[in-house]
């Protein structure tokens, strides 16, 4: 049995259809990158799985280790090991990103039947993770993403990822707008992840991220659909020859 | 919008009825000023809701609340005992039902410092810095403080002698205790700073079980030259108490004050803060916190009134309001034609967990010189439901991301509590009472 598996996923927005028949499986111990033009349905399929609202599925399904997802409360989908770094954190004006760390890691602990973490424990955990993803650590007491600048909120979204330890991580479009130093560290974080019990979907629009995550298939998204799949090789190819030949052949 | 015969009846019977037992005795200059108040509460025009005052904030339910005249007898209830605060290094005052008890009180004398209840100050010492008692207050003619003026004679006396900084903070507890009849307890507070002193005096209310009361108090703070004061207030009377604070202050030249209030408990409780700059170089910083719920009516009424040049203030409150809470938040900054080099910046924000609740904000500056920095600011908003899917992806509930929500928003006012154990106090009491709100918003949506 896959970890995921959506079929014939169709979601509209506004009334506005944007997935269309979408098709994916994804086994535990692999990474998929999911790549696409802009506006081809990736964020929507990232919130989607999350459990965003605004988004209607109008037809089709997915399942989370053999269960239904979709009907799944935002935060039991988290406990169930599924996360999402986003491409927009949210700012948190007043609250201690600390404590939202602690909190969200001791609700997902009590999930999965472990015992809450003291605050010595958890500081202690947290401190390595951050120097993990070259966090400062002063970024720790302030209020969660407020006034952090792009690469500290990308940043701050990895220490998430590596603390909670999710079985699905899915990553949106966290490459975007980040130097390559701190594109390194979104790639380490990943890689240290990275185990047969995990699984990663990589939401990118370029190849430069996948330099450092090598995929074991890469998705091209366009238009709703998956219209092709492939190894790593089909990134470089897009990269070379852009989205329009995928997009012209499926048209053909 | 017309007068309201019914309510001046009201306030005039209430104003009959706690006449009845004007306090007897005390030095001449106290018999005439409460003579004074009293004749000025006869002649003058009750309060009404065609005053702008009193525009947003019905006073028909404290009006037709009977209440005894005369403060309530002493009470002999263990739970007193412990309602009061662990030890601490500072001194500590306590009030049950607005009188001045010295059995539970904790004075730790401190050379240069008077820290005592009023009467005792009255009888010890008619003619020392008590007799500011009043004087602050006697200007404004806000019905309810002239009540005050016209019965005082108990409270503390708060005084620092020239160059003295109290070394720990000034404790007062006000308890709120079941009497045998509902009353109004009219506690008077006078803290003189004299040149150059500095104090920090932190004021809690609490109520054993929920008893009904009024709570009429009236704070006058006179801050001397180049003298700082620091006043911090947890408000978190009794749900079925009414409450008003009205604080009178004076700021000398260079004088400093910064006050922060949270209003949490009483079912109907007014806060009215009133700052007169006496001298320039004076900085005075208002903060507060309101919350307002189900039954619930807090009202925030600021008038700070910059008459001389060069004066700094702040004004910064939020208020969270949820069910249907009605809050009133009016700041008022007068900054008088001779008072260049005034700088103002108020601040009013407010959150609304519900469609229920209802706000009526209204930051008014009225500048009248030309050379000023002066803005303000009022916000309106819900919840960002941004922030609640963020922390729900991250495993909390909707019940927790709505109150860590919440918390976040106050906190930007609490961080500003500098007495520790006032802060956690602070922050229990709101996460207990946001943790409620949330669980009722999570059903309403």
């Amino acid at each position: 049995m896959k970890m995921l598996s959506i079929e014939d996923l169709h979601v509209a927005v506004d009334g506005k259809p944007i997935l269309k028949g979408l098709d994916l499986e994804v086994g535990a111990g692999e990474v998929h990158a999911i790549m696409g033009p802009n506006g081809s349905g990736k964020s929507t399929l990232a919130h989607v799985l999350a459990g965003r609202d605004g988004y209607e599925v109008t037809a089709g399904e997915v399942h989370f280790d053999g269960e239904p997802l979709l009907d799944l409360p935002v935060e039991e989908r988290a406990r169930r090991g599924l996360f999402l770094a986003m491409q927009y954190p949210v700012e948190l004006p007043g609250v201690s990103n600390l404590s939202f760390l602690k909190e969200s890691l001791n609700a997902i602990r009590r999930a999965r039947g472990e015992p809450e973490m003291d605050a010595v424990g958890f500081l202690k955990r947290v401190r390595e993770k951050a120097r993990l993803v070259e966090l400062d650590e002063r970024l720790l007491k302030r209020s969660v993403n407020d006034g952090f600048s792009g690469g500290e909120k990308k940043r701050n979204e990895i220490l998430q990822m590596v603390l909670l330890e999710p079985r699905l991580a899915i990553l949106d479009e966290t490459d975007s707008g980040l130097d390559i130093d701190a594109l390194r560290v979104v790639a380490d974080g990943v890689n240290t992840l990275r185990d047969p019990s995990r699984a990663m979907i990589v939401v990118t629009h370029y190849q430069r991220l996948l330099d450092y995550i090598q995929p074991d298939w890469v998705h091209v998204l366009a238009g709703g659909r998956i219209l092709r799949s492939g190894d790593k090789d089909l990134a470089l190819e897009l990269e070379q020859r852009g989205y329009g030949w995928i997009m012209e052949e499926a048209a053909a | 919008m017309r007068r309201d015969p019914e309510t001046a009846q009201r306030f005039r019977s209430l104003v009959k009825r706690q006449m009845e037992a004007v306090p007897a005795g005390g030095p001449d200059w106290l018999m005439s000023r409460r003579d004074q108040a009293a004749r000025r509460l006869e002649t003058s025009e009750p309060p009404d809701a065609v005053q702008e005052a009193w525009r947003y904030t019905r006073l028909q339910p404290l009006l037709e609340a009977d209440m005894a005249p005369g403060p309530a007898e002493p009470i002999s209830d263990p739970r007193v005992g412990e309602s009061l605060p662990p030890r601490s290094e500072g001194s500590l005052l306590v009030l049950v039902n607005g009188r001045f008890a010295p059995e539970f009180s904790r004075l730790r004398p401190e050379s240069g410092v008077t820290l005592c209840g009023l009467g005792q100050a009255l009888s010890a010492r008619p003619d020392g810095p008590v007799r500011a008692l009043g004087s602050l207050s006697e200007d404004a003619g806000q019905a309810f403080s002239l009540l005050s003026s016209a019965l005082m004679q108990d409270g503390v006396m708060v005084h620092v002698a020239p160059g003295v900084a109290v070394r720990h903070p000034v404790e007062i507890l006000h308890l709120a205790v079941a009497a045998e009849q509902p009353r109004v307890a009219q506690p008077r507070h006078l803290i003189l700073l004299e040149p150059g002193a500095s104090a920090r005096v932190v004021e809690r209310f609490q109520a054993i079980d929920q008893p009904l009361y009024f709570n009429n108090l009236v704070v006058e703070a006179l801050v001397g030259e180049g003298a700082a004061l620091e006043h911090e207030r947890l408000q978190n009377e009794s749900p079925n108490a009414f409450h008003i604070t009205s604080l009178y202050l004076q700021l000398q030249a260079s004088g400093r004050y910064r006050g922060l209030t949270a209003a949490i408990g009483a079912g109907w409780s007014r806060t009215d803060l009133r700052v007169t700059f006496g001298g320039p170089g004076g900085e005075c910083d208002l903060s507060g916190l309101y919350l307002a719920g189900d039954r619930q009516l807090t009202d925030m009424h600021l008038d700070v009134d910059h008459a001389v040049p060069g004066c700094t203030s702040r004004e910064t409150f939020r208020g969270i309001l949820d069910g249907r809470g009605r809050a009133v938040f009016d700041g008022r900054v007068l900054v008088r034609e001779q008072a260049q080099k005034s700088d103002a910046q108020m601040v009013n924000a407010n959150l609304m967990l519900s469609r229920n609740a209802e706000i009526d904000t209204k930051p008014q500056l009225e500048i009248l010189a030309d050379d000023v920095q002066c803005s303000h600011g009022t916000t309106v908003g819900q919840l960002d439901e941004d922030g609640v899917f963020y922390l729900r992806t991250r495993g909390l509930s909707a019940v927790q991301a709505r109150r860590m929500l919440c918390m976040g928003f106050a906190r930007e006012i609490i961080e500003g509590v500098h007495t520790p154990t006032l802060r956690e106090q602070m922050e229990a009491l709101l996460e207990a009472r946001l943790g409620a709100a949330s669980e009722a918003g999570d059903q309403e949506g």
